[in-house]
């Protein structure tokens, strides 16, 4: 990122010495080039193995074991290439309809498998990205591309980034094979990343994406959801290094706004410590809140027919309907501790836990969807990697 | 229908226009408040060892970065907003 290009002051003099010695202190990265924007100079190439299981009370819900590699190579210091590749192998239940466990879905097993390619040009003050992904699930398929440019202000205090990406996606589903939908979606974004002192970096990135076609759920009943979705979404981050413990703070905040009536704010913070030469201990939190769809409805059934029909379902049929959990009302809290282990200059490994819990009543003010069990996951992540 | 949207039961931006303007309007002094405590004071070229330290990038760690926002995305309504050209999943 230009942002943080460090340039060092005019050779000579006993300052420049210092200076230079301090920037060359490990975990310092300083370009060997004066060029505002040039690929990386070392090659990254990493694996992880993913596990995600999630639960509520009396339902074991859905199990992730999810492989993963990814790659970076610097092919000359104007091109670099990057791409990753997942395995996602998914099992388990999950309600048709709130969180019924009489409604869950017998077990199912799927496996996913998505990979990704992005080629990047680096200019004196500027950078382009052409990038291309797919993932495929034997219901689900979706191709996506996408072009981003950043732009670098004359002393790399400043760097506009742009995007615009497009994706084609076809559903289908296993409990109706006459079912065969697509979905496109295109994407801008606008962003700005400010050096607001030596110790604070500032961005802020605005998202709009509009889709049509299918955005109904195939597994939910009943589940009639509009066609068009268009989204807002105001991302800000803000780091900063402590240098009297030598740590990092990494907060962000998310604004989500869209057609379907619902909005929502994401807070995050990392606080990342170096313990030691070798160690770095990372403790996160974040917070999660939504208002519910407009067309989302509580669990509360038609005395004549009965679950999963709200009354007055065939009589008045609604237009748009839903009761899937994700688009109730809730608030949602995630702990999350990583540790690093650098066991040369160029290997690293790793291993981060995380535990996820949804409630209604974590709702921002109080006022989340009733009638729903609460919804918890817990994550895993092992990695290793390595600079070449 | 719930009893706990914030919006009416029709599909669109139905937001009360008041409401949605308080909170846009509370949002920009949170951030212009956080951000005035701490006046901008761009670095120098020889300032920024500490802004190239790899704990400073916004991304951080792609794989794991890509691992969360697939579950979030998949969990929650709100997804988005860290890049373009990710694609979808039909994830339950």
């Amino acid at each position: 990122m230009a942002a943080t290009d460090t340039r060092l002051p005019p050779r000579g003099g006993k300052a420049g010495a210092i200076i230079a010695a301090a920037l060359s202190l490990p975990g310092v990265i300083v370009p060997a080039t004066a060029l505002a924007d040039t690929a990386p100079e070392r090659g990254e190439i990493a694996i992880k193995y993913l596990q995600y299981q999630d639960s509520q009370p009396d339902l074991s819900r859905i199990r992730v074991r999810a492989p993963s590699v990814y790659v970076m190579v610097p092919l000359s210091p104007k091109w670099s290439v990057e791409g990753s590749w997942v395995s996602d192998t998914v099992s388990g239940a999950t309600p048709r309809y709130h969180t019924a466990v009489s409604g869950a879905t017998r077990k199912m097993s799927d496996k996913r498998i998505a990979e990704d390619v992005k080629v990047t040009r680096y200019e004196e003050r500027s950078s382009y990205s052409l990038s291309l992904s797919h993932s495929g699930e034997n219901d689900y398929q979706s191709n996506a591309g996408g072009l981003s440019a950043s732009f670098s202000s004359d002393d790399n205090n400043r760097t506009w980034n742009v995007g615009f990406g497009y994706a084609a996606d076809r559903i289908s589903s296993t409990n109706d094979p006459t079912l065969h939908q697509r979905k496109n979606t295109v994407e801008f974004m606008v962003g700005v990343t400010q050096a607001w002192t030596a110790n604070d970096l500032v961005q802020v990135n605005l998202t709009l994406n509009h889709g049509h076609g299918y955005y109904s759920d195939p597994y939910k009943e009943p589940d009639i959801r509009p066609d068009k979705r268009t989204q807002s979404i105001l991302l800000t981050r803000w780091n900063h290094h402590f240098s009297e413990m030598s740590a990092t703070l990494k907060s962000s905040y998310r604004y989500y706004h869209d057609n379907f009536g619902i909005n929502a704010h994401t807070v995050g913070a990392e606080w990342v410590q170096p313990v030691g030469d070798r160690w770095t201990v990372t403790p996160e939190l974040r917070y999660y809140t939504q208002g519910a769809a407009s067309f989302y409805y509580d669990p509360v059934y038609d005395p004549v027919v009965g679950a999963p029909y709200p009354p007055g379902y065939f009589t008045n049929p609604p237009q748009f309907i839903s009761p899937d959990q994700r688009l109730s009302a809730f608030g949602a809290i995630t702990a999350g501790l990583k540790v690093a282990l650098k066991l040369s200059a160029d290997w690293t490994v790793d291993v981060k836990a995380e535990r996820y819990e949804q409630r209604g009543s974590w709702r921002l003010g109080g006022q989340g969807s009733p009638g729903l069990e609460p919804f918890r996951a817990t994550f895993f992540q092992f990695g290793v990697s390595t600079r070449f | 229908m719930s009893t706990a949207p914030d919006q009416p039961l029709v599909a669109g931006s139905t937001v009360p226009p008041t409401r949605r303007a308080l909170s846009r309007l509370g949002l920009a002094l949170i951030a212009a408040a956080g951000l005035g405590g701490c006046a901008m004071s761009p670095p120098q070229p020889w300032e920024k060892g500490n802004l190239a330290r790899p704990e400073m990038t916004m991304g951080g760690d792609a794989l794991d970065q890509r691992f969360v926002q697939h579950i979030y995305g998949s969990k929650e309504a709100a997804s988005g907003g860290y890049g373009v050209g990710g694609g979808g999943c039909g994830c339950n």
